[in-house]
């Protein structure tokens, strides 16, 4: 389970609409899984069925939420015209290349879909062990 | 001359546990090396024909190195690396 505040999951979806047609990307740091800080971030590879985040920023951020005392929990990103689902290519880069180690055994991959953006609908999943869970995602008001 | 290198999680494995790790080089193809002679595999994991590969970001301090000399970096006593897979993705 990952738990999000309302404000934190209001950020991360008009992070993902300011981003519209292109993909958006973003990075939730917390402890215990509970979401303390969202990290909007910038798209290096900006496409409306691609995301790759910026090295530097990415360092720069990881960096940042080790100084500040948290983990890393989360990586976010929006599916502006599919399901809230990873894909292939989201399975893909999960992992090392060319290996079934998956790079952040920790981490919930949040995916926002804004196939109707009045309704976006998130979904959290683990993507490990070759397989994709869902991880039920608790939203704080 | 002493560099400390930062192994992410995947790679663990390789390193027996140790999420760090010291090595001596004098650029960043010397390193992974380095790497490969205590820990055998890691070469293999960090690269492809001589060059780091694509969605693997190494930093030298907090330098990624393809903005500085991509794998001949010059890294000196006290520098720290830091092996980060790259986010990424798309549908």
């Amino acid at each position: 389970m990952l738990t999000i505040r309302k404000g934190d999951l209001r950020t991360i979806i008009d992070h993902c609409i300011a981003g519209l047609p292109n993909e958006a990307c973003g990075i939730l740091a917390g402890q215990d899984k509970r979401v303390e800080r969202v990290y909007p971030m910038r798209n290096a590879k900006a496409g409306p069925a691609s995301y790759e985040m910026d090295a530097e920023e990415q360092f720069r951020v990881m960096k940042d939420i080790r100084q500040k005392g948290l983990a890393m929990i989360g990586i976010f990103h929006s599916h502006p015209s599919g399901r809230a689902y990873p894909s292939g290519i989201d399975v893909e880069k999960a992992y090392w290349p060319g290996t079934e180690l998956p790079n952040y055994p920790d981490v919930v991959y949040v995916i926002v879909s804004l196939m109707d953006r009045a309704d976006p609908v998130v979904k959290g999943f683990w993507i490990k062990d070759e397989a994709v869970r869902e991880v039920p995602l608790t939203v704080l008001s | 001359m002493a560099i400390k290198v930062r192994i992410p999680t995947p790679l663990q494995k390789l390193t027996n546990g140790k999420a760090e790790v010291d090595c001596s080089a004098r650029n960043i193809a010397e390193l992974v090396e380095a790497l490969e002679k205590d820990y055998p595999g890691i070469k293999e994991r960090l690269s492809e024909g001589g060059k780091i590969r694509r969605f693997i970001n190494l930093y030298v301090n907090d330098e990624d190195i393809r903005f500085v000399n991509k794998e001949e970096t010059v890294l000196k006593d006290g520098d720290s690396v830091s092996i980060v897979p790259a986010i990424a993705g798309g549908c």
